[in-house]
């Protein structure tokens, strides 16, 4: 359904392939180098939708800007459906491949009026007149906001900017979107807005998602959760796996979704009840026999 | 707000000026301000006036707008008027003796001031009209397109009609932050409003400095984004929406043609009334 695999390597099942991946910032003076990243391997494969996660300066933003080639690794390889992200030539293919949604939506947009703002991306890598508008129709329809098609976005809220900057991204018909920290910025309604948003890109029309966040409870939905600390790769397994390891999370001051915290401490203190609940609804349903219990 | 006032500058409607191809009407523009400066007499000034009066009912904006936008200038066309009315030549109309001078107001003198004035007058007319019918985005856009044989001469018309997109894109958004920044410092305790020219010049500051600070933040991040999306330059680059001229356009050329030879008939025909 979208763009067809390249038949490059042969041997890499994976859409995206970090492999051993180490990253320095170089420091404005001297030759000192600060690694943020110490050799992180991770394969993510199509139609996956991946949650990243790890509290600020985990490397977890960095990581996801090797996706698009934004950052290029000090050492070890990124490829990108076959591509080495290294090769300078490939940059734009890469980048139409892999989108990256930002943090702040007002940052960016680029075109004072909405549909123009979405045109942007077919309009750089040069797509026919016709086809940008129905790219663009299809983009506003697909995050619902095509009735606002002719706004200016500085008039609109928060999560309907990031929604249009998805758009944008969306209409370069990639296979891949990355969002680094999408809703950070974002009220509670926004961010069920861009969350339900990007579940159901990678549901209906079958989009790779990596989603960094630092928000445990918006990583419960996805396939794979992967938690990164200190420039390295801490954990990965379904949201079950991961968070039922709660002493490992605690000691490295990450949380867990509220469900989980909740089971996990009245375990703790006594009462006996299932592993791995997520969501408030298994949190209903695990404590239920147990209030029926002491009513009796 | 202030942030309505920036944008205010557009009225949306669908007249016939609203519905010309913007290059059209920037083309149309400059021609008439270069025949306001061919028109040396009155016959010719009245013509240029008719057509600026049809141009302005024919806009669908209310002239009160127009006059709002001739505000600005009002002092300087006093100005000009005044200073003209006393030093052109010619028959003397009113004269009077000071010791030492004589002040005299020739014939002269008051066709120049009167040709001043209404010159300095249309060139805003016929500006408001272009800047009142034709959204930004039509303008950076035609703009570039007009430009685009000067790319010859190694100027760079792509990277200036993006700067124009992005300034335009920012200003609200800008706005929006000397606000919360004016607030900020507000519930600081700074004194915006009081004090003599200087000192409020001088209280500008702790507002200008944060202002300037996140702008920078933001062009970067709005580069990275641009990056992201694929954006390497005006190389290669498609437009969503095409500019068509269509027999709208060509009319409005062969009438503003006719217009601009009858100005220039009266100009060779009829003596000029400027000296």
């Amino acid at each position: 359904m979208m763009g067809s695999l390249k038949d490059g390597t042969g041997y890499m099942k994976d859409y995206m392939n970090a492999e051993n991946v180490t990253f320095s910032y170089e420091a404005q003076e001297e030759e000192e180098t600060v690694e943020v990243l110490h050799g992180v391997s991770l394969g993510i494969q199509k139609g996956e939708f991946v949650a990243l996660l790890g509290h600020n300066g985990s490397g977890k933003s960095t990581m996801a800007k090797q996706f698009n080639a934004m950052l290029l690794p000090s050492g070890g390889k990124v490829y990108v459906d076959g591509l080495d992200t290294l090769d300078e030539d490939l940059k734009i293919e890469i980048r139409r491949r892999v989108g990256l949604v930002l943090q702040n939506p007002d940052n960016q947009l680029v075109a004072s009026i909405v549909e123009e703002d979405v045109a942007f991306g077919p309009e750089n890598l040069g797509v026919a007149p016709p086809e940008i508008r129905k790219r663009v129709d299809e983009a506003l329809k697909a995050v619902e906001m095509y009735d606002y098609r002719l706004h200016a976005p500085y008039k609109l809220s928060g999560g309907q900017k990031q929604r249009i900057a998805i758009a944008g991204i969306i209409a370069m018909q990639p296979d891949c979107i990355v969002l680094d920290e999408p809703t950070a910025m974002l009220d509670p309604r926004g961010r069920d807005e861009v969350l339900e948003t990007i579940h159901r890109l990678n549901r209906e029309k079958g989009i790779t998602v990596v989603l960094i966040t630092h928000y445990m409870d918006e990583a419960v939905g996805a396939d794979r959760v992967i938690v990164m600390d200190d420039g390295r790769i801490l954990t990965q397994g379904t949201p079950r796996e991961v968070f039922s390891q709660v002493e490992l999370l605690k000691a490295h001051q990450l949380d867990v979704p509220q469900a989980t915290e909740l089971i996990y401490r009245l375990k703790a203190a006594g009462i006996p009840l299932p592993d791995g609940v997520l969501t408030i609804e298994e949190c209903v349903a695990a404590l239920e026999p147990q209030m029926n219990r002491t009513e009796r | 707000m202030v942030r309505d006032i920036t944008l205010g500058q557009y009225f949306p409607g669908n007249s016939l000026i609203h519905r010309l191809d913007p290059r059209m009407k920037i083309l149309l523009t400059l021609a008439f301000i270069v025949f306001i400066f061919v028109a040396t007499n009155f016959q010719g000034l009245a013509l240029m006036l008719a057509m600026m009066l049809l141009v302005l009912l024919l806009s669908g904006v209310p002239l009160s707008q127009y006059l709002k936008s001739l505000k600005a200038v009002i002092f300087i066309v006093a100005f000009t008027f005044v200073l003209n009315l006393f030093y052109g030549g010619g028959d003397t109309v009113w004269s009077q003796h000071f010791p030492g001078f004589t002040m005299r107001i020739t014939n002269g003198g008051i066709s120049n001031a009167v040709f001043v004035a209404v010159r300095i007058f249309s060139l805003i007319l016929f500006s408001s009209v272009l800047t009142f019918t034709t959204s930004p985005t039509q303008l950076t856009d035609a703009l570039e397109r007009l430009m685009k044989p000067l790319k010859v001469l190694h100027v760079k018309v792509h990277e200036i009609a993006m700067m124009m997109t992005i300034a335009l894109r920012f200003v609200p958004t800008l706005l929006e932050e000397t606000d919360k920044i004016m607030n900020a410092q507000k519930a600081r305790g700074a004194d915006l409003e009081s004090g003599g020219f200087m000192q409020r010049i001088k209280s500008l500051i702790p507002i200008l400095i944060p202002l300037f600070v996140s702008s920078f933040r933001r062009a970067y991040d709005l580069a990275m984004a641009m990056e992201c999306r694929c954006y390497h330059g005006g190389e290669g680059r498609t437009k969503m929406k095409q500019l068509h001229m269509s027999g709208l356009d060509a009319a409005a050329a062969v009438c503003s043609a006719l217009f601009c030879a009858a100005v220039l008939y009266c100009a060779l025909r009829f003596p000029a009334a400027l000296r």
